[in-house]
């Protein structure tokens, strides 16, 4: 199980069946914690749909109370081609 | 006393005076060692320094650590019990002498290359990058540190603290304020040539290094650093490019800004006292090259409410530098100060009225000057009132400003994303609004009998009978006076 966090202005823009792109931080200890990544994702507001979970931030960088799961697709990789 | 050359050699200076401490005890990157920055600048405490760092061996943290005037003294190899106006006469003094060119020394003799990380190497999260505040958008790399690049058409050379945030091992984000230098730089020539901009950025400079990238001078900050402390600093050619970074400094990581590709950053906890910026895409570096000292110590500077070096020494600099710009103009200021507390937004001009309109020249300049968009408030006072003292100014403010007259409202001016009263459109696009209160009683008033007279002790009773009252004082039964 991972601990990934994410930022929203409104936790609407997690809600529906569709495959979602986010940016988000893994929560995982060490010294990675807190590190991003861009990925295609899955949320469920089930914290049982998915193994790993998400917590999430809302604009000024407080904690929601609501819980999520999410389930990472894949990396996007966001940066120019010629930058790798 | 000479001005510490190094982070090291202030942090002794500061156990010795009382104005550090050392913690031993293991603190934890995540929030604990923010905590205690903030708790200590809260209290105007003396700085942490934090020698055992979770998951870090090896790497320490100096906190808080130009938040208070006594370390600032210390800083400029001063007396810590110096009073503000007597650090500020010595900064104007060494700043408006000769420049001093740095000297660039041999990669072997430079201490900021005892150890190298290049390639796949390289790992930001091998650095104890702590995240400041609770719920910040990440780690902060750079909050006390110099952002290093060199204009591409004119060679100079700059130095700005502009903070960044750490998004992913190599790539880093950061707020460069369109008006500053780096800002100006990338929005007229790198971004319209879609260039990649070399920088470096220098972490656990010497004091007067991070007092000059972040103070608003147009002497280059080299330059001003060598003016400051009274000898050339020494410079070291970078492992990736030309640049030139302190060789004395803690922490180097070289890479390269972005034309075409920005990452997430923020919210972050910030000098006016509240989150208030929104995440957003920056500014964008990448890294490719961390070359650091041994037992290197990471300095932390946690922005909050006051006080903090954000207001403290941004205060210190914009007024002195206010100052200067004034006298060039021959406006005859008696003096410039902006209190810690006003999160550097209020400028407090003393002068002597001599004609008429001489407080909106100078919030004009103000406000038209590159300092302008750092602060939206001028409070002009004539030169009989203290202006260090608040409670003098306060009540010339409240008695002498008048409400439809005196205060000038400027709209649409250059402001920052920063400001907390900005509606989100004027802090999308760094748009502010200024005023002036002039608080100088009307030239065209007759000074002798429209001009109100101050009710004071000193002011209104003959010489002698404020001696004989003052000798008196505990005569009559009150305690001493301080
Ligand atoms: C702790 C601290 C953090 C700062 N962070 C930023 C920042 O993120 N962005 C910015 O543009 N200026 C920031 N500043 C202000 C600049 O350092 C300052 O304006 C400096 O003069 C560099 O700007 P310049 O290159 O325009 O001269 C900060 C200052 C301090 C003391």
């Amino acid at each position: 199980m991972n601990l990934w966090e994410v930022f929203v202005d409104s936790e609407k823009e997690l809600l529906g069946d569709a495959e979602l792109e986010l940016t988000i931080r893994t929560l995982n200890p060490g010294i990675h914690k807190f590190t991003y990544k861009r990925v295609r994702c899955q949320v469920s507001a089930d914290t049982k749909q998915h193994a790993d979970q998400l917590q999430v931030r809302l604009g000024r960088g407080q904690l929601s109370k609501n819980r999520y799961s999410i389930k990472v697709l894949g990396e996007v990789q966001r940066m120019p081609a010629k930058y790798l | 006393m000479a001005a510490p050359r190094s982070n090291r050699e202030f942090i002794e200076a500061c156990i010795k005076s009382g104005d550090a401490v050392r913690i031993k005890q293991e603190v934890d990157w995540e929030n604990e060692a923010g905590a205690i920055v903030r708790r200590a600048c809260e209290l105007e405490a003396a700085a942490p320094f934090m020698e055992k760092i979770k998951d870090y061996p090896g790497f320490s943290y100096f906190g808080a650590p130009l938040s208070t005037y006594r370390r600032v003294a210390i800083s400029m190899g001063m007396d810590p019990e110096s009073t503000l106006p007597e650090i500020g006469r010595e900064y104007l003094k060494r700043t408006n002498g000769e420049p001093i060119a740095p000297v660039v020394i041999d990669r072997k003799d430079a201490p900021c290359k005892e150890n190298i990380l290049k390639g796949a190497d390289v790992d930001l999260c091998k650095l104890p990058v702590p995240l400041v505040h609770e719920g910040d958008g990440g780690r902060y790399v750079g909050t006390w540190h110099a952002v290093v690049t060199r204009h591409p058409v004119r060679g100079d050379v700059n130095w700005g603290m502009y903070r960044q945030m750490m998004w992913d091992s190599r790539t880093m984000s950061g707020a460069v304020f369109p008006f500053s230098d780096l800002g100006k730089a990338l929005s007229s020539f790198y971004l319209p040539r879609g260039e990649t901009c070399p920088f470096a950025t220098a972490i656990g400079l010497s004091p007067l290094a991070a007092m000059a990238a972040c103070a608003p001078s147009p002497i280059p900050e080299p330059e001003l650093t060598g003016m400051l402390a009274g000898e050339p600093v020494r410079l070291v050619k970078c492992e990736t490019s030309d640049l030139e970074v302190p060789a004395d400094a803690e922490i180097i990581l070289e890479g390269e800004i972005f034309p075409d590709y920005q990452v997430e950053e923020g919210p972050f906890g910030e000098y006016t006292g509240y989150r208030t910026s929104p995440r957003d895409f920056r500014v964008t570096f990448r890294v490719n090259c961390i070359t650091y000292r041994n037992i290197a110590t990471m300095t932390i500077s946690n922005m909050g409410v006051p006080q903090d070096e954000g207001q403290l020494l941004r205060s210190f600099s914009l007024g002195l530098e206010l100052e200067k710009l004034l006298k060039s103009q021959g406006i005859p200021v008696t003096g410039v100060y902006m209190h810690p507390r006003s999160t550097h937004h209020m400028m407090i001009v003393g002068v002597k009225p001599t004609y008429s309109g001489v407080a909106q020249q100078i919030g004009q300049l103000a406000f038209g000057s590159k300092l302008g968009p750092w602060f939206h408030m001028v409070m002009v006072v004539d030169d009989k009132i203290d202006i260090f003292n608040w409670d003098e100014v306060y009540h010339a403010f409240c008695t002498r400003c008048h409400p439809a007259n005196d205060i000038h409202i400027y709209r649409n001016s250059p402001g920052t994303s920063l400001n907390p009263f900005a509606s989100p459109h004027e802090r999308k696009y760094s748009i502010g609004s200024k005023v002036v209160f002039d608080c100088l009683w009307p030239t065209d008033w007759d000074p002798v009998n429209e001009v109100p007279t101050l009710v004071s002790f000193k002011n209104v009773y003959p010489q002698d009978i404020q001696d004989k009252v003052t000798g008196n004082w505990t005569a009559y039964g009150y305690p001493p006076v301080k």
